[in-house]
């Protein structure tokens, strides 16, 4: 792959919009998109549920952040992160509820050499992963303090993100994310 | 007898529990039930009919593109819309493409594990794997230098402690039948296969889009512009793209996956005398190859009963039901009814024990996913099925293949009717459809040169020109088999929706007459060595590609351990 193909970072969020918070990552990945414009050199991707087929872009990425639904003993709309050697043994231990998919993706990466310099999760604690198009309460109050974690991230890696004067795109998370 | 829980199925999307009983070292009964819910039908009702596929296509992550084609097509049944010839050969294309990716990571990434000892590989000669692989392929990568090196990658996974995807795994177990070195070369090509499927999936973000969700379709036809002198439509660079994709896939099926398949087969003969199953097999057939209703298909349809061969039946899908004795739903008119799926009914009622449990009550309700029948008969439907049908129908690239991979192991047709039939036939479909997706991009490139560059219908896009209610059906061979969308339609939104999805076919319970479906059915004979490790439940039920995720959805365990995250 040459170095023209390559994406310095990734954004990528996971997670099914038809599972209630379960899609909680993918929601904050098009309300970013949406509030905020991404320099060069950053590429958000909404990776639904699509586990191994993202293989293809992890493997271009020089580091990425996960933008997820995360289970782990706390309140739900609770703020999580999981970083370095923590990330393939906490996807394997189904702390995703599409866990199978992640795991053979971040598995995948490495076995072909290409696990990115960096991965990080930044997660959500989520209260109900049922069939609901959209997010719990509790998790749809946090949702912008997710996408300020992501901005904050970005700003961290010396990629900061420039707040639209403007929103692009329909207000609705659900419709966003469902390209509609 | 011993009774055996395997919970959850490993390596599969989804959740999926098989029980057995074992009685002298083989299965005499088997009940599999999908312990989640999902009932994606509901979500749909009051909705806009053309934008249904991006609901569905959400379903599953492995599936995206199957429940996007099966609902186009049911809405352009509904309302009347006739597809192009460049959105009907773009959908050959993508549906072809999804289906030779489906299959060699099917094949590689979840079923391989099962026949191949991955700690064995570790103590492979690479000279001798090496002549190995020369003897049954002229393939690039077969060096006693190369598996030395794969061989040392694979020690530093070991020794590391990164299993991953090698993790909970039977290894050492007594039914793997490969010599080291066979063992070695597998796992050269499942990392290969890694490295392939990542470049073939750039046939998708061509036909697509660049998201990996492809945003090109449409109810009456395709969203991507065919152009070529256009710089942002399909055009003759394009077209050149596609055609050097599809000669790689070719290329690694014919010299890597098939190659692979016999040799492994040729260990594992003794698999074409299990898992047969109910010996039923239905097919709603795939690949239009001209336009408008009743075209003629690449892969016919069809339904075969009791694997007679000789007998390809017309396929009636107003013969479809479903039932829900066994499942954990309730009918209005009671749960002995079986239902058309233009009827269908979607009411969840859990009447099974609270988890975690040891055992399901098999003889009440037991599992989320319905019965589908056919004619009252429970059906297989997936590669085998299609390969059969095209068979018995005379199909000569399908014969041809069929036959000469028969020949090569020794082994009649009867052989087809197994476990090891079941995975040779996701091969040879694989083979089949990297032979003939080159046909389709000339097609599309001759439909350019002589200026045919419709992608869409739009006749019956605005709603005003729907009938008051309109009702349609699409049929789409999934990678995984045939996938039914049913749609109502009353004053422009949807009324009702319900989907048959290709692993409800195969792994849905018994039915109001008892009779188990293609799983339990199948599971049925199987040899299982020690009821601790039953790798050759796996086996046959990896067999048929399970994935669960649309007929259920998929929450924590109950009693899962939660890894260690750090809370802010």
């Amino acid at each position: 792959m040459s170095d023209a193909a390559r994406i310095p970072l990734l954004v990528l969020g996971l997670g099914n919009v038809l599972c209630g918070d379960d899609g909680a990552g993918v929601m904050a990945i098009h309300r970013l998109r949406r509030g905020w414009e991404m320099p060069a050199g950053v590429r958000i991707v909404d990776g639904g549920t699509l586990g191994l087929d993202l293989l293809a872009l992890l493997a271009v990425s020089d580091r990425v952040i996960i933008v997820d639904a995360v289970r782990a003993d706390a309140a739900p709309g609770t703020l999580v992160d999981v970083t370095g050697e923590e990330v393939a043994p906490a996807v394997y231990e189904r702390l995703s509820p599409h866990q199978i998919g992640v795991a053979d993706l971040i598995a995948g990466a490495s076995l072909v050499d290409r696990y990115p310099s960096e991965v990080l999760i930044v997660g959500i604690v989520p209260a109900m992963t049922d069939l609901r198009l959209g997010c719990t309460p509790d998790v749809a109050a946090n949702l912008d303090a997710l996408v300020d974690r992501v901005v904050a991230e970005l700003g961290a890696r010396g990629y900061p993100p420039v707040r639209r004067s403007v929103p692009c795109g329909p207000s609705d998370d659900g419709a966003r994310a469902l390209g509609l | 007898m011993t009774h055996i829980v395997v919970d959850p199925v490993t390596r599969i999307e989804g959740h999926l529990r098989i029980e057995a009983e074992v009685e002298n070292g083989s299965v005499t009964n088997a009940w599999s039930s999908s312990t989640m819910f999902r009932g994606i039908e509901l979500i749909l009702e009051g909705r806009d009919p053309r934008d249904a596929w991006a609901f569905t296509q959400r379903i599953c992550g492995v599936c995206t593109t199957v429940h996007a084609i099966a609902s186009i097509r049911a809405v352009e049944n509904a309302i009347g819309a006739v597809p192009p010839p460049n959105a009907r050969v773009l959908r050959n294309l993508i549906i072809a493409a999804q289906c030779v990716q489906d299959h060699v990571v099917h094949f590689y990434h979840l079923h391989a594990l099962d026949w191949v000892d991955v700690v064995s590989a570790l103590s492979a000669d690479p000279a001798e794997t090496a002549s190995l692989a020369q003897s049954i392929s002229d393939w690039h990568n077969s060096s006693a230098s190369y598996f030395t090196a794969v061989k040392a990658r694979l020690k530093g996974f070991v020794d590391r402690g990164q299993l991953g995807p090698f993790a909970n795994a039977y290894w050492g177990h007594s039914a793997y039948k490969l010599p080291p070195a066979a063992n070695l070369m597998a796992v050269a090509h499942y990392l290969e296969a890694l490295d392939w499927q990542r470049e073939f999936i750039k046939l998708h973000a061509i036909l697509g889009g660049k998201n990996p969700h492809l945003q090109s379709f449409l109810v009456g036809g395709m969203a991507t512009p065919v152009d070529p002198s256009s710089q942002s439509a399909l055009n003759i660079h394009t077209i050149a793209a596609l055609k050097s994709l599809i000669a790689s896939a070719k290329d690694f099926v014919r010299r890597v996956y098939i190659p692979d398949l016999l040799a492994v087969a040729s260990f594992y003969k003794d698999w074409a005398g299990y898992g047969a199953g109910v010996g039923n097999y239905l097919v709603y057939g795939e690949y239009p190859l001209t336009d408008g209703k009743d075209a003629p298909l690449y892969l016919p349809s069809g339904v075969i009963r009791d694997r007679n061969l000789g007998k390809i039946e017309k396929l009636d899908t107003s013969k479809i039901t479903e039932q829900v004795k066994h499942s954990w739903y309730t009918y209005g008119k009671g749960d002995d009814e079986a239902l058309h799926p233009s009827l269908g009914e979607t009411k969840p009622s859990y009447t099974g024990p609270t988890p975690p449990y040891e055992r399901l009550d098999t003889s009440a309700k037991y599992s989320w996913l319905k019965s589908p029948r056919y004619d009252g008969q429970p059906m297989e439907v997936g590669p085998l099925a299609r390969m059969l049908v095209a068979y018995g129908s005379g199909h000569a690239q399908v014969k041809a293949l069929v036959d000469g991979a028969l020949g090569k192991l020794g082994v009649g047709p009867e052989a087809l009717f197994s476990t090891l039939g079941r995975v040779a036939a996701r091969g040879l479909e694989t083979a089949l459809l990297a032979d003939k997706m080159g046909d389709w991009v000339d097609e599309l490139a001759e439909n350019m040169g002589r200026g045919e560059l419709r992608i869409h219908d739009n006749e019956k896009w605005d709603p005003s020109t729907w009938p008051e209610q309109a009702i349609g059906a699409g049929f789409h061979e999934a990678p995984r088999g045939a996938l039914g969308h049913w749609v109502s339609i009353w004053r422009g939104k949807i009324a009702r929706y319900q989907c048959i999805v290709p692993s409800t076919w195969n792994a849905g319970p018994r039915d109001a007459k008892e009779a188990p479906g293609p799983y339990e059915s199948a599971l049925l004979g199987t040899p299982v060595a020690d009821p601790e490790q039953p790798i050759e439940i796996l086996r046959t039920v990896h067999s048929f590609d399970p994935c669960m995720a649309c007929g259920v959805h998929v929450v924590d365990r109950a009693g899962a351990e939660l890894a260690k995250v750090k809370v802010r």
